[in-house]
């Protein structure tokens, strides 16, 4: 059951292996699944229920090619699109959710506070200059008299 | 905890509960606040955990009905196309809020008499100014003073950074000749007041731990609490009481957090629970003198409800534009469009509001422009590898017109934990706003383009506004001088109960098409000060 549903985790979310990021079957989505009531009212039955889909629409499902794995999950997905909807958005917070990827997609590991990013600030000169064709184009506010200068 | 009488009762600790609180302060009244969430602790904000993004869709979810925690009630939103979003605790959703700060506008409050809808409010602009002056100066903002599309006014603290995404976005503006300016925030851009800077976390939908963000748990509540105000947390109201001999409200029956079912007496009442907690609060007070709820002999409670319809407009560019680096809603902000020009093919308007590309969770669950998880399969790797860096969007915020259909009723079997009666919300978007949106969505992609955006992306079904998206919740107890046409006079006073008064969004008349929370908290500071004006007479 692990091997064929990380099969599928690695169908939705495919490994980028220049880039070192994994697929969706090879960070422990899996044990996410079934520990994820915070996240949907039965994920566990949200999980059997697209498995057993795939076991009988492709029994095959471990033998084919990437494409045809694709074609296999997209006929599920269209039988039954409540449900895959629900495993699709557990599959993504099980992987996302995980701090140590973020890096991989240039996000910071760490916790946001109190750390954060430092950014620059705009200096008063780039400021000005961004904002003078604004300023020279005057007012554009209609008071309670309807004016509407520009 | 006592239970004895006290002057002023306000329901309700966030934006204009704690603003009227403070107004008040120098009456010397004896002022009780009672909330139905707590404090948030420090330790408690989602974002000092690695995993903070887990958060935002289980127990710091905006949306109550996902949130689902004790303090909650739940919202029927099966007859609405907008799901409201709140947070309920001492700061309300200024707690979750994104600390974007432009104050309505002159015209918004005469939308009757400059563009025949809707109806005019019965104060404006200038009344108002000098109340958005004294709860700038205690919430501490930031932006750019001289901005053509407002009456002069100076922030106190220099902009927060636009970054690369808000540059870039400017320059397109430029490019085409629209107004665009830095967005008025109310995040600190330097250390002050006691207070931290903005350390651009960029997840202002889970709390500023840093307490940059101007929610009230930050700026008006240490101050009220230092100043003697009682603020009662766990405390849920369940119904305001009248004497029937005299027609004045005499306090209220709560559910404490001891479990019981308290009664607190107090000689005058606030309302202050958002533009559905205070229709629904009145709805549920009911009595021989009020069989169709409190204050409500005009039949307006709950009705003429507005949000800002959003929708969003994602581009694509050349570089990494670092969207989960800043505010996440605020850089800078177009009103070129905001203003009626009936050549457009509607009335009002709508602001162009940058927007970033949080985090890869976020992205993936449906980010900007897309409200919908983005594809699986090679196409997801597509999206996450060369899309979610490289995006800026704009989200266009729409004025909703007020329209009596759109309301706010009480559900027949839903209750929150308490057994008190929940919401229901029944909206539906106005012809008028399908097209503002339609045209703002159409705009939104101009510009991007302009930007130098090579790819744009967006909703696109056609009806396009995002689900999640009922931050604003305006309207539902609006203010006039007709008895028969509103719910409270001028300076928020029931015009049915002479010592109970409104001071939230509900007595919004019209919803202008910016962040409401600036505006909220002035016409709090505004009521307060006419009930001071008018104490030897208030309830006459």
């Amino acid at each position: 059951m692990n091997d064929m549903l990380n099969l599928v985790l690695n169908c939705l979310i495919p490994a980028q292996p220049s880039r070192s990021v994994p697929g969706g079957g090879e960070v422990g989505v899996e044990e996410f699944l079934g520990n994820a009531s915070a996240f949907d009212p039965d994920p566990q039955q949200v999980v059997a229920t697209i498995m057993t889909a795939v076991a009988q629409l492709a029994p095959e499902f471990a033998g084919l090619s990437d494409t045809r794995r694709e074609q296999a999950l997209a006929w599920v997905e269209t039988e039954m699109p409540d449900i895959f909807a629900r495993f699709l958005r557990l599959v993504y917070i099980g992987y996302y959710g995980q701090p140590a990827l973020r890096p991989l997609f240039g996000v910071g590991a760490h916790p946001v506070h109190p750390g954060g990013y430092a950014v620059q600030p705009e200096d008063a000169a780039t400021i000005d200059s961004l904002t003078a064709p604004v300023r020279r184009r005057g007012r554009i506010y209609r008071d309670h008299g309807g004016d509407h200068d520009e | 905890m006592t239970n004895e009488p006290v002057d002023v009762l306000i329901i309700g600790a966030g934006a204009s509960g704690a603003a009227i609180a403070w107004s008040l302060l120098e009456t010397r009244m004896r002022i009780l606040c009672l909330e139905q969430g707590d404090h948030l602790p420090d330790d408690a904000f989602a974002s000092r955990r690695a995993d903070y993004e887990l958060a935002r869709y289980s127990d710091f979810s905006c949306d109550p009905n996902v949130r689902r925690q004790p303090q909650d009630y739940p919202i029927n939103v099966e007859d609405s196309c907008i799901a409201p979003v709140n947070w309920n605790g001492v700061g309300g959703s200024t707690i979750n809020f994104l600390g974007h700060w432009p104050r309505m506008k002159p015209s918004d409050f005469r939308a009757r008499s400059l563009d025949g809808v809707a109806e005019d409010w019965p104060i404006d602009y200038a009344t108002l100014e000098p109340f958005f002056q004294v709860n700038d100066r205690n919430t501490g903002v930031s932006g750019l003073g001289g901005n053509p599309a407002y009456p002069d006014y100076e922030p106190e603290l220099p902009p927060i950074p636009m970054g690369r995404l808000g540059r870039r976005l400017a320059q397109g503006f430029n490019e085409l000749g629209w107004h665009w300016w830095p967005s008025d925030v109310a995040i600190l851009s330097r250390d002050h007041d006691g207070r931290q800077k903005c350390v651009n976390a960029g997840t202002c939908d889970l709390g500023c731990a840093a307490g940059a963000k101007g929610g009230t748990n930050f700026t008006y509540w240490p101050m009220l609490e230092r100043a003697g105000v009682e603020l009662r947390t766990r405390s849920r109201v369940r119904e305001i009481l009248v004497d029937p001999a005299t027609g004045l409200a005499t306090g209220v029956l709560y559910h404490g957090a001891d479990g019981q079912l308290h009664r607190q007496q107090a000689e005058m009442v606030i309302l202050a629970c958002n533009g559905i907690g205070t229709p629904r609060l009145l709805l549920n007070s009911t009595s021989a003198e009020f069989p169709d709820g409190l204050a409500n002999r005009s039949g307006q409670v709950g009705r003429n409800l507005m949000f800002h319809p959003l929708t969003g407009v994602s581009g694509v560019f050349d570089e990494p534009m670092h969207g989960h680096e800043g505010p996440m809603a605020c850089s800078i902000l177009s009103q070129e469009f905001y203003e009626s020009d009936p050549s457009r093919g509607f009335l009002r308007g709508y602001g162009l509001h940058s927007g970033r590309s949080t985090t890869p969770m976020t992205f993936a669950l449906g980010g900007y422009g897309i409200d919908k998880p983005i594809p699986w399969g090679a196409a997801h790797r597509r999206m996450m590898d060369e899309v979610y860096p490289n995006i800026a969007s704009l989200t266009v915020v729409a004025e909703d017109l007020p329209e009596e259909q759109n309301r706010v009723t009480l559900d027949p079997d839903l209750t929150d934990g308490d057994g008190i009666p929940a919401p229901r919300v029944h909206y539906r978007l106005g012809e008028n706003t399908r097209a503002m949106l339609k045209h703002g969505e159409a705009r939104a992609a101009e510009l991007l383009t302009a930007a130098g955006a090579a790819r744009i992306l967006s909703k696109g079904d056609g009806d396009g506004v995002w689900w999640r998206a009922g931050w604003h919740q305006l309207g539902t107890c609006r203010m006039g001088v007709d008895p028969q046409r509103s719910v409270v006079n001028e300076w928020g006073r029931s015009h049915d109960v002479k010592n109970l008064f409104i001071v939230d969004g509900s007595i919004f008349v019209t919803a202008g098409a910016v962040n409401p929370t600036s505006t909220i908290q002035a016409l709090a500071l505004y009521v307060g000060d006419r009930i001071k004006a008018n104490i030897a007479t208030l309830f006459d």
